[in-house]
């Protein structure tokens, strides 16, 4: 019990740092901006408690906000995809799978792991870019930064979880 | 009692769900406000020792590049303080009168040194955290700059850090003037690159040259009038078409910027006649 709550919380520490130190100093093309901390959510294996899962993911959300001045952005977003991440995971985890399975290629599948991740990121980017509308509203560049994050944090997110997990 | 502990059982993570989201929006909206708590800022005391140790990291790379830099500007200095001499000793029989005068508006602005610990230019809403804060003199709503010019004004105040709004944030307004001319409008940022800025509202019958400085008003009790804010580059329609709208190459490099000055306004020195300062933009 103890050992899951620190390695929930340098999960937590590792990706805020992450993105406040280096990730939130990418703007490709002026637009796109990595944000992969959502695999704190691809991580947590099926019987993880629901409730839990929740104060996590607001309080990873709450550290990137205060580091890179969005309040309330990230820890609402966050909180959205890991109110999706619970009922997810149970419809896209395979029948047969032991009870505490963490999502990963070789349990899941390639496909069912792939959208399992991009439907997490979506829901965290589209609350994200939504909230980002009330401080500056620019409908076309909004539209495109959203589009444009979304794919490069699907991207770096498939390609760690492939080389974390081998093959 | 069992019958309770199950709905809670059921429904208790769309409860902590909802209490979260609201807790998000509550911050979100509180810092849109103008006043509110830096606690969930870049002025956050924590926050800004983190930066700060990040800042240093990436100084120290760039020692060389500042030094260079420094030389440089020693040079300049040099050679203009060798003609202010020779011009000095020319006005030698008259000059005390000029010289109190100099002195006394010198001494009207206090400025507190910071650096700048956190900085962004790529955002639509950019900000910049300063290592000084209330413990340090600052206030909100003081003025910022740096050697180059005008940087910003303060936004939120904490304890030993600050968050700046810079002339980079659509937020961000300030009232400047043409250098010869004289005419006078708000320079606002809208995105984009973080060399241009756009001052409205410029009437037709204004005669402005490419090129012409632009400096600060000195209308609100923020800047004093006349710090250097940058250069006229293009004259344009305004949106409406009844103006100008003027295309201003800023002076300050905002990707650069390290050390600035918190202009703390004087105390002792009442508004005088000539500094024409109005409390309120």
């Amino acid at each position: 019990m103890i050992f899951v709550l620190f390695k929930r919380l340098f999960q937590v520490l590792v990706l805020a740092a992450l993105q406040v130190l280096i990730l939130n100093q990418i703007h490709l093309f002026g637009y796109a901006t990595p944000m992969p901390y959502v695999l704190f959510l691809v991580w947590l294996p099926l019987n993880s408690n629901r409730v839990g899962n929740l104060l996590w993911a607001f309080l990873l959300g709450l550290i990137i906000d205060v580091f890179s001045n969005t309040p309330g952005e990230a820890s609402a977003s966050m909180t959205l995809a890991a109110l999706v991440q619970w009922p997810l995971l149970h419809a896209s985890a395979p029948k047969d799978c032991v009870e505490d399975m963490v999502p990963t290629y070789a349990s899941m599948g390639r496909w069912n792991h792939t959208r399992y991740i991009i439907i997490l990121t979506l829901a965290h980017h589209a609350l994200f870019f939504l909230l980002e509308s009330f401080s500056f509203f620019h409908y076309r560049d909004l539209l495109i930064s959203f589009a444009a994050s979304l794919a490069l944090s699907v991207v770096l997110m498939l390609t760690f979880e492939t080389l974390r997990h081998g093959k | 009692m069992n019958a309770l502990s199950d709905k809670l059982k059921k429904w208790g993570h769309w409860i902590v769900f909802l209490i979260l989201e609201v807790a998000s929006l509550v911050l979100l909206f509180r810092f849109n406000a103008y006043q509110g708590s830096v606690w969930t800022t870049q002025a956050n005391e924590v926050v800004g020792r983190v930066l700060e140790g990040r800042q240093r990291l990436i100084a120290y790379s760039q020692l060389g590049e500042a030094n260079r830099k420094l030389t440089e500007m020693n040079l300049q200095l040099q050679s203009e303080l060798d003609v202010v001499r020779h011009r000095l000793a020319a006005l030698e029989h008259d000059s005390s009168a000029t010289e109190r005068a100099v002195a006394s508006q010198l001494a009207g602005i206090h400025r507190i040194p910071a650096q700048v610990v956190s900085n962004s230019i790529r955002e639509r809403e950019n900000y910049i955290t300063i290592n000084r804060g209330m413990a340090d003199g600052v206030q909100n709503e003081m003025g910022v700059v740096c050697g180059t010019g005008v940087v910003g004004i303060v936004y939120k105040a904490g304890q030993h850090y600050s968050l700046v709004l810079p002339v980079l944030n659509s937020r961000s307004s300030i009232s400047c003037r043409l250098h010869d001319t004289e005419y006078f409008g708000y320079m606002k940022w809208n995105g984009g690159s973080p060399l241009l800025a756009f001052i409205d509202d410029i009437p037709r019958h204004a005669k402005i040259k490419v090129g012409e400085m632009v400096e600060t008003s000195g209308f609100s009790s923020v800047f004093p009038a006349g710090i250097f804010v940058g250069k006229v580059r293009r004259i344009l329609n305004s949106d409406d078409g009844l103006s100008y709208k003027l295309e201003i190459g800023l002076s300050t490099d905002f990707a650069r910027l390290r050390n600035v000055s918190v202009i703390k306004g004087n105390p002792q020195m009442p508004t005088e006649p000539k500094d024409e300062e109005e409390k309120e933009e």
